[in-house]
């Protein structure tokens, strides 16, 4: 048998409840689609159809106007017969014999009619159509003689054709009805077409609200559709969230009790807040912000930067702002990984570091390789593992053509367009901005407030600048603390990464409270050699320098988890208790760490210590980022 | 708590009886042996129930392989045909998108293709010519229209308008995210924001969790329920595979929920607790079977979604996957159009495994097949008598070494073992890495299959 003509009958039909003979062996090579649902539009619906007003019906698209014919032959326009009601359009053709098709769309607008025809106010309001897509065939009288039994009552039904296939075709093609003549096996057409039944809902605006097809259509649902409609009102906003932390927090997953307390998206709204006069201010407990003389603090540039730090496109494949990393209620870093993803997934060693008060640092990232914002910023720009633009000219070049900086760089700069210095002050002005402090702890210490703190908190500090020897390196001064030496310091966590040797198993979370002993070879051919991280030396190439890395700020810290410059300690308290231990032992292990004896509830101390060094600041920095416009391809 | 069974009846609903003989003018019912497949397409769309002409493979691009972008790769699988087994036409889109899910609309003249990392959802014209498909349109603003839904999946059909699942969002790359909706045409139509603790939207948090993730989408329209998963963020799903293992912090950001949606009014009814990645969902075909599968990637489970007497839609775990302990990872399964059997792809240790699902309460394994060094995506024809597979998973989740990696197979089920047919060594063929099929046909659209073989043996079966 050759099947050069494949029969187009079998496009049609069959209700999938029907099914039960066998196939001919003939019917089973044959090629054919059928429908895979039951209509339920001729009997009573299997459920309750929502009610009226508790849902919204999106705009799907504009109802076309086109050229159609009245059952008397007057020639006039689709909208003309809309005219200001709401419209339920049935695209058929009056020769159709489909179960599933034109005859079910006739009965359900049948049985609509009936309904709304009692119920108050809604005759008026609505117009049933049908309109033809066979005009060769579905002249006005044959369309006057199929509507006979349905036209003179409301609400009003009216039925209408086309003059010609040609007038036809835009009408089919803008509500998007496609239709097959069905043709026998020599190509002669068998008067009937193959098509997905389409009934579309149009509001009084000529908006597409609903479409339905055979497996969709019911009265219930079209009748509370139509209801909705002349119901429409604009639910009411949410109430708007907290502000820190990661919106999906996942605090106590280790337990089987773990309960989510999701925050919403939709409900991540902020306000714009005035940075420049923020960064000026000289908070309680911190200096001045050191500011280049060449690149100025000015509202302008801020903004700009700050438009540019959460841009998606300033990346090779439009996916990658500064912001993925480096998440504003997650502390300006991310709370939800150990080390970070950049671009396509590819790894990135090490740890997000916050941007709270990096205008004070004199050595940027982990290793300290760079020495100004300025120039910081090209790294995560241009590294092929974070933001993997290809070149300096590419990114600029791209800028140039994104229509919403127009003028902005030249506002900024005195004229000047984004360049490879533009565009570095512009973020690095932003970054600089985000100067938080006046914490608990400072008005304590600097505001001589001895209410601020709690009198663990306080027992903490005396352990800090004291037994635990923690000021050694995040120092705190007389008029104010940074928290940091800007120094390098071997801990030990850096050469466990390198030199031990991974476990053969290990506990892996695949549920809340749920876990596995896991073989790492099971997984052993998907994943990559991680990568090795030797800190400081990859800059000095000294030997001395194997492991070193920068020291953080404290500030803010308690909203900045994991820590370590790998992410590997996952709470404050796990890293008090790593520098008890005097952190790892190896050669080049910093003098200033030994075993330090702190006692469980001094470790208590410590960590209340530690939380009371959030800026009182930081729900204004916060909403001031969710104010920020996110770049995106089309926006 | 176990309540009653969904139970089974043949053939026959009063919908049915009740609008045959409502209308004048019956149409013939096709006889046709209901048995299998495109079990995992949206009940709204037309189907092949005969043989399919062609496999549409939407194919990752891969560093170092071909031209390394994305593309649109169809395989003939017409055994008629005189270009049987072969690669017929490769489409190249452009970039690496994270090639991933694909679907038809509701009149099948288009596939949506869609990349979980760009966002972007490549629009294919099937219709014009099925052997080679052309881009119709690319909708390149899915994250900005959204209002920042990052990763699209599934590209699921319903009446003129396709549901868009996402993974992620554009503000913390997180596992929040959303459905979103689209016109046929491919113009956004509305975000559909999975309900969360502080905004449930309405939805009954059943367990302890809402989590607001996403994943895959399935419909019951004759119980006016829609049904999504949850698996994880940008995050995770991009991440090398060893090292996301390795992060503490990322593993805690997995999918543990399913939500039962108002299908009609597109709002989240209840939240069921599903812990450890629910991923695809299947639901039966069976008029009176009101229930639905998933697998739980991490922990390796089948769970039956299902409605019990009450009309109160419950989850319950109902099977082992292989062993939980060693991470057999299920990922696509298949259910039969008879509802009595599921297949499930693990896909770390490269199985398929069929599953006796006559009891969706009891499932039993009952065929275990090994398809190659991974193994993701599976397809079935119609009768179920030919099943396809495919190999990877994740650009960054695949694995770099071992045998037999990426791969199109093509096998026959006599309905007690796989026999190979054919398959394409995708890496071979310069090609990169197959992840989902969808079928095609010249019949769907009314035209003759243009390189049907005059001297082939017409029936091999």
């Amino acid at each position: 048998m050759n099947m050069r003509t494949p029969l187009l009958s079998a496009l049609t039909i069959a209700l999938v409840t029907s099914l039960a003979a066998a196939h001919g062996e003939r019917d089973r090579d044959r090629p054919k689609i059928e429908p895979q649902i039951e209509a339920p539009g001729g009997a009573l619906l299997n459920f309750a159809a929502p009610s009226p007003g508790t849902y919204t019906l999106p705009i799907l698209k504009h109802a076309t106007d086109g050229d159609v014919l009245t059952i008397d032959g007057t020639a006039t326009r689709l909208h003309a017969v809309f005219g200001n009601r709401i419209v339920l359009l049935s695209l058929i053709y009056t020769s159709c014999s489909d179960a599933r098709g034109c005859p079910l769309a006739l009965l359900v607008l049948q049985q609509v009619q009936r309904r709304l025809n009692t119920q108050p106010g809604m005759p008026d309001r609505v117009r049933l159509i049908s309109l033809s897509f066979d005009p060769v065939r579905d002249k006005p009288a044959v369309m006057s003689r199929y509507g006979a039994g349905f036209t003179g009552t409301d609400p009003d039904w009216r039925f209408l054709t086309t003059a010609s296939e040609t007038k036809l075709a835009p009408i089919l093609s803008r509500y998007g009805q496609s239709i097959v003549k069905e043709k026998d096996e020599n190509g002669v057409f068998l008067g009937t077409f193959s098509h997905v039944l389409r009934l579309f809902l149009i509001d009084s605006s000529r908006r597409i609200r609903n479409i339905y097809s055979a497996g969709f259509l019911h009265a219930d649902t079209l009748i509370n559709d139509i209801k909705t409609l002349t119901l429409e009102e604009v639910g009411a906003t949410a109430a708007p969230s907290s502000l820190q932390g990661a919106g999906d927090d996942k605090t106590g997953y280790d337990s089987s009790t773990y309960q989510t307390r999701t925050r919403s998206l939709q409900n991540r709204k902020g306000q714009v807040a005035d940075l420049n006069a923020l960064a000026k201010q000289r908070p309680l407990g911190l200096p001045a912000i050191p500011v280049p003389a060449d690149n100025p603090l000015t509202p302008e540039k801020i903004e700009l930067g700050r438009k540019l730090f959460f841009d998606r496109r300033l990346s090779l494949n439009n996916t990658f702002s500064c912001a993925m990393c480096h998440i504003p209620e997650q502390g300006f870093t991310s709370n939800e990984l150990a080390t970070a993803v950049g671009v396509e997934g590819r790894t990135v060693r090490r740890n997000t570091p916050t941007l709270y008060n990096v205008a004070y640092m004199d050595a940027l990232f982990h290793d300290g390789r760079e020495t100004t914002l300025e120039h910081q910023i090209w790294g995560p720009l241009l590294a092929k593992n974070e933001m993997a633009n290809p070149s300096i000219g590419f990114l600029i070049e791209k800028l140039k053509g994104m229509s919403d900086y127009d003028g902005l760089f030249e506002d900024a700069f005195d004229g000047r367009p984004p360049t490879i210095e533009t565009i570095g002050m512009a973020i690095a002005s932003y970054e600089r901005a985000l100067i938080s402090a006046a914490s608990p702890y400072d008005h304590w210490y600097y505001g001589e407030q001895d209410n601020a703190l709690s009198d663990s908190a306080k027992r903490g500090y005396r352990l800090f600048a004291g037994k635990a020897r923690c000021s050694a390196c995040h120092v705190i001064g007389m008029n104010d603390a940074l928290f940091t030496d800007n120094r390098l310091h071997n801990t030990g966590v850096g050469y466990t990464a390198s030199m031990y040797k991974t476990p053969a198993t290990r506990k892996l979370t695949v549920a809340p409270g749920v876990f596995i002993e896991f073989d790492g070879q099971v997984v052993a051919d998907a994943s990559e050699t991680p990568p090795n991280d030797l800190g400081r030396y990859e800059i000095t190439q000294d030997p001395a320098d194997r492991w070193k890395y920068k020291t953080p700020s404290l500030r803010n810290v308690s909203l900045t988890a994991p820590y370590m410059h790998n992410g590997s300690l996952p709470t404050l308290r796990a890293v008090v208790e790593f520098y008890n231990r005097g952190g790892i032992p190896n050669e080049g292990l910093d003098p200033l760490l030994g075993k330090l004896g702190l006692s469980d509830s001094e470790i208590d101390d410590l960590v209340a210590f530690l939380g009371s060094l959030t800026g009182d600041n930081v729900d204004v920095l916060v909403s001031d980022a969710f104010a920020a416009p996110i770049g995106d391809v089309g926006r | 708590m176990r309540v009653s069974k969904p139970y089974r009846s043949a053939f026959g609903t009063i919908t049915a009886i009740t609008l045959v003989t409502a209308l004048s003018s019956v149409a013939i019912l096709k006889p046709s042996l209901a048995l299998a497949d495109e079990t995992c397409m949206s009940p709204y769309m037309a189907k092949i129930v005969g043989q399919e002409d062609y496999v549409y493979v939407w194919t990752l691009g891969t560093v170092g392989v071909g031209d390394e972008q994305d593309k649109l790769v169809t395989i003939d699988v017409n055994p008629n045909s005189t270009n049987y087994g072969r690669v017929i036409h490769s489409l190249s889109v452009g970039g690496r998108n994270e090639a991933h899910h694909s679907g038809f609309t509701d009149d099948r003249r288009y596939l949506w293709a869609a990349g979980l990392d760009t966002s972007k959802i490549f629009i294919f014209d099937v219709h014009s010519n099925p052997a080679k498909p052309k881009i119709h349109k690319i909708v390149t603003d899915f994250v900005a229209k959204s209002d920042g839904v990052v990763g699209p999946h599934t590209t699921y059909a319903l009446p003129g308008r396709m549901m868009v699942t996402g993974l992620s969002n554009n503000k913390d790359h997180g596992g929040r995210t959303a459905l979103v909706e689209y016109t046929n045409e491919g113009e956004y139509v509305a975000t559909h924001w999975m309900p969360t603790d502080e905004k449930p939207q309405g939805a009954k948090k059943s367990g302890q969790f809402a989590d607001g993730y996403g994943y895959d989408v399935r419909v019951l329209p004759r119980r006016n329920v829609m049904i999504t998963s949850s698996f994880t963020g940008w995050n995770n799903y991009m991440a090398d595979l060893g090292k996301l293992m390795g992060d503490q912090e990322a593993m805690k950001r997995f999918g543990n929920t399913v939500v039962v949606w108002d299908l009609h009014a597109r709002k989240p009814k209840k939240i069921l607790d599903v812990p450890g990645a629910p991923l695809e969902i299947r639901c039966a075909w069976g008029p009176l079977h009101n229930y639905c599968f998933t697998t739980t990637a991490l922990t390796s489970k089948i769970w039956l979604i299902y409605e019990d007497d009450n009309q109160q839609w419950q989850a319950m775990e109902v099977a082992d996957i292989g062993d939980p302990t060693q991470l057999p990872l299920p990922v696509d399964i298949s259910i039969s159009a008879d509802d009595k059997t599921l297949w499930v792809d693990t896909w770390n240790d490269g199985k398929t495994r069929l599953f006796d699902i006559s009891d969706p309460f009891a499932p039993k394994q009952v065929y275990e097949e090994k398809i190659g060094g991974q193994v993701n995506m599976l397809s079935q024809s119609w009768d179920g008598k030919r099943v396809y597979f495919t190999s990877s998973l994740l650009a960054n989740w695949d694995k770099k070494q071992g045998e037999d990696l990426q791969f199109f197979k093509a096998y026959a089920w006599d309905g007690k073992k796989l026999s190979p047919k054919f398959s394409v060594d995708f890496t071979a063929e310069k090609l990169g890495r197959p992840h989902q099929m969808r079928f095609g046909s010249h019949a769907l659209y009314g035209q003759a299959h243009p390189n049907l073989g005059t001297g082939v043996a017409q029936r091999t079966r």
